[in-house]
């Protein structure tokens, strides 16, 4: 009974021996694994740190570069005055041609910006030479542009004839309105 | 020589007494300068009256009968105890009442329901000559009145002037009554307009195909002035002609085969043939000028159409085999939309003369320049009726446009569009 209980005693420490060695390893292998991640993670921090402030100094000056361009985008969009033409003409006036050299400068600022030329008639004529007439203003407005430096491929044209009359009125004052040219910037 | 001489004597004789035997047969191209006593009796119910037949199809039938210009009416107060009987043969006809009252033809007609059909028996008698001109019997329902006033009425004028009346054709037209310009159609008195578009952008210029239920017109629905071609009953739609640039002024040939048009595709707007299936067969004209608005001869050999090519806007006209040009307006500063008349005798055109357009005909030849209206507002876009005895017109007055139809010699002119809105443009249907 006395050697029993020896040996059972024997047993179980050796048991307990052999569970908490076993027991000790994964423990061990824990630790190491999160020694690792912490490792990775700040190595990853301190690379991230790095490129962030390269990233910081390009963005600025594409920022700025942006910021340019959509000003000048803006400005193109906002400022391109519309031009007015004499009756039943499609030859551009002096004072056109003034306006179409500060349009042309908007336009070459902001490379990116294609426009759209509508030409447009006062109400007097017929439809549908209206149509033919202010295809041919905007034409007329489109080709003195191209000359003063705008690529040809930023600019169309389209005619409303007199469909869409700035002033509907019936009076010279409306009608020397609505023969026009108009820029519609399209981004 | 002598023998041919005696030939074309025979046959001026032949047609002097075929003239003088038919009384009541009239000069078609000259409305307003010889009328008829023409006496429109109501109908009479054949069974038990119902409301809405007598009123309606009355109004109707004298309208068209009054705006051709053909007709003096005799006043119904003065009608006998016949106006009243209903006598579908000519034999049962009190003639003599008719002739007391100076009515040299007679219209009288009978109606009865079985159940919803409506069936309408029409005479037409030759008072002079006591017999029958026309007889014609309708079927239809009560709300096929109008339509078969109409039908009658182009009857009326088929028996006594031999050639068939316009009035139940159609009028296409374009109105801003939605807000946006859209294709519309009515009758040729203004009634029953329909919408026949929604493309919420603008529609401009229609124009009838000759031979089917089809319209075509210039739409920017998809962002360039192209031209659709629509089919009237089944709303079917595409487009027809899509270069760049403009797509404009389409008419088809009278033959239905081809469509005449303005395209700008090399920068400049000169006058094209496409097929129906929108291919370009042809182009009329080569001149860096404007050149717009072609109508057909009805013949389908020339064109006319307007061109700045001499500076200022004027009508010219265009071989379309040869390719020659002519032109034919010389008078005044700004000519444009011309219209061939269907009989080809006659063109109609609009001149800007003291910021107002009026409308004027001409000859092919450039003979004969007449100026058809008068008076305050811009009368524009002149479109002939089916037979040529008609124009339809748009007047811009007191900053509102409606439509108007006039005899062809400028006479009986009336407003034909509802008040409610702009409308422009009209483009009357052949027969229907």
């Amino acid at each position: 009974m006395k050697n029993l209980s020896a040996y059972l005693l024997v047993l179980i420490f050796a048991l307990t021996l052999l569970v908490s060695g076993c027991a000790k390893e994964p423990v061990a292998d824990e630790a190491a694994m999160m020694d690792g991640t912490t490792e990775v993670a700040v190595v990853e921090e301190q690379a991230m740190g790095v490129v962030e402030q390269q990233v910081d100094e390009g963005a600025a000056a594409a920022a700025r570069a942006a910021a340019e361009a959509e000003a000048a985008a803006n400005r193109a969009a906002n400022d391109l005055k519309r031009i007015y033409f004499d009756f039943d003409q499609h030859v551009l006036t002096e004072s056109a041609k003034d306006q179409l050299a500060i349009n042309a400068q908007l336009l070459k600022a902001a490379p990116s910006v294609k426009v759209k030329v509508e030409g447009y008639c006062d109400e007097r004529g017929s439809d549908e030479y209206n149509l033919a007439l202010g295809e041919k203003r905007a034409l007329a407005t489109k080709n003195y542009l191209v000359s003063l430096g705008v690529a040809a491929g930023r600019l169309s044209v389209i005619s409303y004839g007199e469909e869409m009359p700035i002033d509907p009125a019936n009076t010279e004052e409306a009608w020397a309105k609505n023969r026009r040219a108009e820029f519609k910037a399209q981004r | 020589m002598s023998c041919l001489r005696i030939i074309i004597l025979c046959v001026v004789c032949c047609s002097f007494f075929v003239s003088n035997a038919a009384a009541v047969k009239i000069e078609i191209s000259a409305p307003g300068e010889q009328t008829i006593p023409l006496a429109i009796t109501s109908l009479v119910p054949i069974e038990s009256p119902k409301a809405g037949v007598v009123e309606g199809f009355q109004q109707v039938l004298e309208n068209d009968l009054d705006l051709s210009g053909l007709f003096d009416l005799v006043n119904p107060a003065s009608f006998l105890s016949d106006a009243k009987k209903l006598t579908l043969r000519s034999t049962e006809v009190d003639f003599a009442q008719w002739k007391l009252l100076g009515a040299e033809a007679v219209i009288k007609g009978g109606y009865r329901f079985e159940g919803e059909k409506m069936i309408i028996e029409l005479r037409l008698y030759d008072v002079i000559t006591r017999r029958l001109l026309t007889g014609r019997r309708y079927i239809g329902k009560l709300a096929d009145i109008r339509r078969i006033a109409h039908t009658f009425a182009d009857q009326v004028m088929l028996g006594l002037t031999g050639e068939l009346g316009p009035f139940s054709s159609r009028i296409a037209y374009i109105s801003n009554r939605t807000g946006r310009k859209e294709l519309y159609m009515m009758d040729v008195d203004g009634n029953k307009p329909v919408r026949l578009t929604d493309h919420r952008t603008i529609v401009l210029n229609p124009d009838f195909s000759p031979k089917r239920k089809e319209l075509i017109f210039t739409s920017y629905k998809k962002g360039n002035p192209d031209l659709f071609r629509k089919e009237i009953y089944t709303g079917r739609e595409s487009r027809l002609s899509l270069k760049q640039g403009l797509n404009i002024g389409g008419r088809y040939s009278p033959d239905g085969r081809e469509v005449a048009l303005t395209l700008s595709r090399d920068k400049n707007s000169e006058i094209y043939l496409i097929g129906t299936d929108g291919t370009i067969h042809k182009r009329l004209t080569k001149h860096y000028g404007i050149d717009v608005d072609p109508s057909w001869s009805p013949d389908g050999n020339r064109l006319a159409f307007v061109s700045d090519r001499r500076g200022n806007p004027n009508v010219f006209i265009v071989d379309v085999h040869n390719l020659k040009v002519e032109r034919l307006t010389f008078e005044g500063k700004y000519n444009a939309t011309p219209a061939w008349s269907p009989k080809g005798d006659l063109i109609a055109f609009s001149r800007l003369e003291n910021k107002e357009f009026n409308i004027f005909t001409i000859r092919p030849d450039g003979t004969d320049e007449r100026q058809l209206t008068f008076g305050p507002g811009s009368k524009e876009h002149p479109r002939w009726s089916p037979d040529g005895r008609f124009l339809i017109y748009s007047l811009d007055r007191n900053n509102q446009k409606s439509i108007w139809v006039m005899r062809s010699d400028g006479t009986g002119g009336r407003r034909i569009s509802a008040a409610g809105g702009d409308d422009t443009h009209p483009a009357w249907s052949g027969r229907w």
